[in-house]
């Protein structure tokens, strides 16, 4: 940002509080918690199940297979078949999500309070008795290989995964996407989606949010009726150790007729439970986190080489990626991906400035409430409480812990969290064009690649 | 069913405010919506109202380039800005106290744009534009579907006959004079709706309303916009088939329909969620999950209201399915709810997924803000956000038929069919 001071700007009112609402938590005898959320004013209600049973919990050989296993409980239950289930649900306004990532499994929906009942009713009924029609696991497995293509067709869904390619080691699950790639999804089975869900969606390790407008002794009663009888403990997830895939150099993704090149620069980042996650969030803020961030500035708004640019850490319980990105006209490809390297290595030798991490902290601090503004957010916030183990209080301490965050704190995390000798630069784009330009920048090797 | 509060107000300069209080949260929203969009553009100068739009961040009298972002951000709120055939919005959401901040940024922009407009910020938003349209358009499997598709529905002489972002060669053909002249034409406070929801005192967010936006003149002479006279159906059917980097073949098939607003859209509006919201509808289940010849089906109106609004039914092809089969099972689908309307537990369905639908969008104060500014800009009448739920819920299998028949004929639509371009080569 370039600084805010401005003698016309009208004065701010005074503050009021908001508090990010208190929720409770308890354990039923079978081991799944339950967390409630009564939200005042809220005319709806959301309920997110949460299991066990992300990629993490996959072995490699099958890999796709909790993600596949989640799409599939949609398609009904012993006693109602595709059709009926999509209506049951639906017929209350009801639309059921399910799905996973690399650290969960969720089965998730949202409805009108009087609903509660009959939709907690449903979801537990897809989670613990799941159809697996062996039709309906044909079409969803075709489905997910054709998803593929279609992702691959994309550049930035490309640059994305082909970054996590070659960013981690060929011994590091994190180097694909959480719903598997082809080779592994092809090979899967009927079988294999019967026991995965047998062996990890158990309440053992689970957890049941709510949140939004409910009676406490109604959802008491619902919780008891429809899942106090689920039992079991899942075997849990595998911890995953991320190595890098190699040393700074350019990769170049081949795809011909390009008229941008899709760019990510980084590398190996941090997870969730890393001390630096509160300097790494000013960072990627200073960074490339709002509009007159560093990145955007420089490219957008002084170069005009692009629409957006941006920066950010994935984190998950073992490291994810810190990437650069944007997407620039295919012709200044090599000077925007020399910007990105300089921008990245300048937060190391330079110090920030004083009133660009003021905003930073300000921004992220200020939007805490927009955060929370739907039912939905609020009951999306509880996860990472849930699933990472963080202290109940997280929320409540967040913009506390964002406001302590201090210069030398923070150029400390930026030394430690950028590592100019571990950037990957990728770009998915027009090999023929870009390749000599940036072997010409003289910052790594270049390496040409085909699409996946 | 939710009932959003209105109070509504206007400024002598002929500013339409509307006020919406929420105090669930200490947040307010701000959004504008200024009744001009690329329908007003004129011949040549397409993309040009979204250009427009981006220089409005590019600084007014006493408000730097970038400074609306930065200020606003560094409040904690968010914010941005949209262009779209009907009208331009720009919109703000931050915590209560810094009310002010916003309506001081929006009012001075709308004050005092030119004085501070410069060719070099012109050169520099015109390459982030055409940038924003490789990534969107010329870079994307797919991208050209939505300028091809109103190339087909309209004709050259109507201005849905192009898409709000453009044409490169148009883009690079605008000019500081232009934007002289369309910030003079459509910039004034008699041609906006001022909405703020959210967490504020009625009494003293009027008073910085007229602070701040008062003084500014109305222009008496806002251009008529360019003739929106189309015929209700286009009279023969248009297929168009496009050759692109793309995995698998996909049809947008798409109708002229009665604009938004209108009983008819409303009947169409519930036929496009009969045939393609949820896993139940009609589209999916037959052709997705049945006879497994899509891979996946979207259908959805552009709620437009310069004669005419735009029903679209996109379905891709699972691997290996033909797409004159596709298209086939497609029409029969379309055909048979034409012909028979729904069934009362398919209305039940789609009118209970609507209801909640709105509920949840209306959880939110930016959202509710820009439904208000849209109905006050669109029809004068902000009192249609209560209303989405009754106006859905009113249409019964009759008008759905009735809808349908009018419209969803075959001498009124555009199929354009995209096909993977290698096994295209490799097939002929």
């Amino acid at each position: 940002m370039t600084g805010t001071l401005n003698p016309l700007r009208p004065a701010a009112g005074v503050p009021r509080p908001y508090h990010f609402p208190s929720f409770s938590r308890r354990q039923l005898a079978n081991g799944l918690n339950v967390w409630t959320v009564p939200i005042a004013g809220s005319a709806l209600v959301n309920v997110h199940l949460l299991v066990d049973g992300g990629a993490a919990a996959e072995d490699e050989a099958h890999g796709g297979i909790a993600a596949l296993t989640a799409q599939l409980l949609v398609t009904g239950t012993r006693r109602l078949d595709a059709a009926a289930f999509a209506e049951a649900t639906e017929r209350l306004g009801i639309e059921v999500s399910s799905e996973s990532n690399w650290d969960h499994a969720r089965g998730a929906f949202q409805s009108l309070p009087q609903h509660l009942d009959e939709g907690l009713g449903l979801l537990a009924e897809m989670i613990r008795q799941p159809r697996f029609d062996v039709g309906e696991f044909e079409r969803l497995r075709a489905e997910r290989l054709a998803d593929i293509l279609q992702a691959r067709s994309e550049p930035g869904r490309l640059a994305d995964e082909s970054f996590l390619m070659h960013a981690y080691a060929a011994d590091t699950p994190y180097r694909r996407l959480s719903a598997g790639g082809p080779e592994t999804v092809e090979a899967l089975t009927h079988d294999d989606v019967i026991a995965f869900h047998a062996a990890h969606y158990r309440p053992g390790l689970a957890h049941l949010v709510i949140a939004g407008a409910f009676d406490d002794d109604a959802v008491a009663a619902s919780v008891e009726r429809h899942l106090a009888s689920w039992d079991g403990v899942g075997p849990g997830h595998r911890t995953i150790v991320p190595h890098a895939g190699g040393a700074r150099r350019i990769v170049i993704v081949d795809r011909p007729g390009s008229v941008q090149s899709e760019l990510r620069v980084g590398h190996i980042g941090i997870d969730r439970y890393d001390p630096r996650y509160f300097p790494a969030i000013v960072m990627s803020t200073v960074l490339g986190g709002t509009f007159g961030s560093r990145l955007n500035r420089r490219l957008r708004e002084e170069l005009g080489y692009t629409y957006s640019a941006r920066s950010g850490f994935d984190t998950r319980r073992s490291a994810g990626v810190f990437t650069a990105a944007t997407a620039v006209e295919t012709a200044v490809t090599a000077p925007a991906i020399a910007e990105l390297v300089a921008l990245l290595e300048a937060a190391r030798t330079a110090p920030f400035g004083e009133a660009e991490v003021k905003e930073a902290r300000d921004y992220q601090i200020g939007i805490f409430p927009l955060r929370f503004e739907s039912t939905g957010g609020i009951a999306a916030a509880i996860e990472p409480i849930a699933v990472y183990g963080l202290a109940d209080d997280f929320w409540q301490t967040y913009r506390d812990r964002l406001e302590a965050v201090g210069l030398a704190e923070l150029h400390a995390a930026a030394t430690e969290l950028i590592r100019p000798t571990e950037l990957l630069m990728l770009a998915v784009g027009d090999a023929a064009t870009i390749r000599e330009p940036l072997e010409a920048l003289g910052i790594g090797p270049v390496e040409v690649v085909p699409a996946p | 069913m939710p009932h959003v509060p209105i109070d509504r107000h206007q400024l002598a300069n002929g500013l339409r405010v509307i006020l919406s209080h929420d105090d669930r949260a200490p947040i307010v929203a701000v959004n504008l919506w200024y009744d001009v969009g690329s329908r007003h553009e004129k011949p040549g100068k397409t993309g040009f109202a979204h250009l427009f739009e981006h220089m409005m961040f590019q600084g007014s009298a006493n408000v730097a380039k970038g400074e609306h972002f930065d200020q606003v951000q560094a409040a904690g709120g968010t914010l941005n800005a949209s262009t779209w055939f009907d009208r331009t919005n720009f919109f703000e959401a931050l915590p209560s106290h810094e009310l002010e901040l916003a309506l001081w940024l929006e009012s001075d922009r709308l004050a005092s744009l030119l004085p501070a407009m410069t060719q070099e910020k012109l050169d520099n938003q015109r390459d982030v534009v055409k940038n924003e349209r490789r990534w969107s358009v010329d870079n994307q499997p797919y991208g050209t579907w939505d300028e091809k598709m109103q190339g087909l529905l309209f004709p050259e002489s109507h201005p849905y006959h192009h898409p709000p972002i453009g044409s490169m060669e148009d883009l690079d053909a605008a000019s500081l004079a232009d934007v002289k002249e369309f910030f003079s034409a459509y910039y004034a406070p008699n041609n906006a709706v001022l909405t703020v929801a959210g967490d504020f005192d009625p009494a003293s967010a009027l008073a910085m309303i007229e602070k701040h936006f008062g003084p500014i003149p109305a222009n008496p002479a806002i251009p008529e916009p360019p003739s929106i006279a189309l015929d209700r159906i286009i009279g023969t059917e248009r297929r168009l088939e496009v050759q692109d980097q793309v995995p698998l073949p996909r049809i947008y098939a798409a109708y002229r329909m009665p604009t938004f607003g209108s009983d008819g859209f409303d009947a169409l509006q519930v036929a496009i969620d009969l045939l393609g919201s949820g896993r139940a509808s009609r589209l999916y289940r037959a052709l997705v999950r049945e006879q497994q010849v899509a891979q996946d089906v979207t259908t959805f109106a552009f709620p437009l209201v310069g004669g005419s609004a735009i029903f679209t039914i996109f379905v891709t092809a699972r691997p290996g399915v033909a797409p004159a089969t596709l298209e086939a099972a497609l029409w029969t689908e379309v055909d048979r709810l034409t012909a028979d309307g729904p069934a009362d537990d398919e209305l039940e369905r789609v009118r209970n997924m609507h209801a909640a639908g709105v509920e949840s969008s209306l959880e939110r104060i930016s959202e509710r803000a820009d439904r208000l500014s849209m109905y006050a800009c669109l029809f004068d009448q902000p009192e249609r956000l209560n209303a989405e739920v009754s106006r859905y819920e009113a249409v019964d299998a009759g008008r759905v038929r009735e809808a349908m028949s009018a419209s969803l004929r075959a001498d009124n639509r555009v199929v354009l069919t995209y096909l993977p371009a290698e096994s295209a080569e490799a097939g002929a």
